[in-house]
């Protein structure tokens, strides 16, 4: 049990947010758990799921790389509930537990294959929110080879979303949902 | 939660009820979750406040010398 628990489906009467949790059941991500304990603060739950649901399926970054984006930052918060969801449209897309795992801790090896575009998204969240400092100038500089201004914007504004709920996912005790 | 996440436990959510309501923790909970996410970002960013504490206009390179380099709210170590 969460320590603030999840209202009951009926509770929640708002159409709009009836509609966001399903589109969140509909992509697996976020299952409706965190949405039901969401809520409980109606001002904040519906913004906040647009942001989660747009920044993670919409925009010009492959939808695939932001899901192992995701996984890696709730990997990385120790959240058990974020990093045990998965994202069917990018299981659908062909993403795989193993090519996650990849992603999460072996991107760098270059038997993996991950084009230099990918590698520098992922050394991008790795480093966010372990050592952002080495997040300057030439970081950016480098990222921009490979990303136009508005790609590193997205990249940036999903993994703000996505690491900032896994860690409030954290301390609410959330358990993996599989 | 940033700095000490494992702190947050059952016990300091059961204090948390003596001065707020399920609603105001969660709001709090979002508020926080979404400025620990940002003020990392924004830092890596390297843009600053447009204005002084006194309302004067400022250069990005006169902001930087006035707020510091580093978002205050966010020196604790990262978590691990």
């Amino acid at each position: 049990m969460t320590h603030i628990a999840p209202l009951p489906h009926d509770a929640i009467t708002d159409p709009e947010m009836r509609d966001l949790i399903a589109q969140g059941e509909a992509l697996g991500v976020p299952d409706d758990l965190f949405p039901r304990i969401l809520a409980r603060a109606p001002a904040q739950a519906k913004p906040m799921m647009r942001a989660l649901l747009m920044s993670h399926v919409r925009g010009n970054v492959d939808h695939k790389l932001k899901e192992i984006v995701r996984i890696l930052l709730a990997r990385f918060a120790d959240d058990k509930y974020f990093a045990s969801l998965r994202s069917r449209k990018a299981l659908a897309a062909g993403l795989t537990e193993k090519r996650i795992d990849e992603g999460c801790f072996e991107y760098e090896d270059a038997a993996k294959d991950f084009t230099e575009a990918e590698k520098i998204a992922l050394r991008f969240a790795d480093l966010m929110y372990l050592d952002a400092g080495q997040i300057d100038k030439a970081f950016y500089d480098e990222m921009k080879k490979h990303w136009s201004e508005a790609q590193i914007m997205e990249l940036g504004s999903f993994m703000v979303c996505h690491y900032g709920m896994a860690m409030f996912m954290r301390s609410l005790g959330a358990k993996a949902s599989r | 939660m940033s700095a000490n996440p494992d702190a947050v436990d059952a016990a300091f959510f059961d204090e948390l009820r003596m001065h707020y309501n399920e609603s105001e923790i969660v709001e709090l909970g979002v508020f926080i979750a979404v400025n620990l996410g940002f003020h990392t970002f924004f830092g890596s960013l390297k843009f600053y406040p447009l204005f002084s504490p006194d309302g004067r206009l400022l250069t990005q390179a006169e902001s930087e010398a006035l707020y510091g380099s580093a978002p205050g709210a966010l020196k604790a170590e990262a978590v691990t």
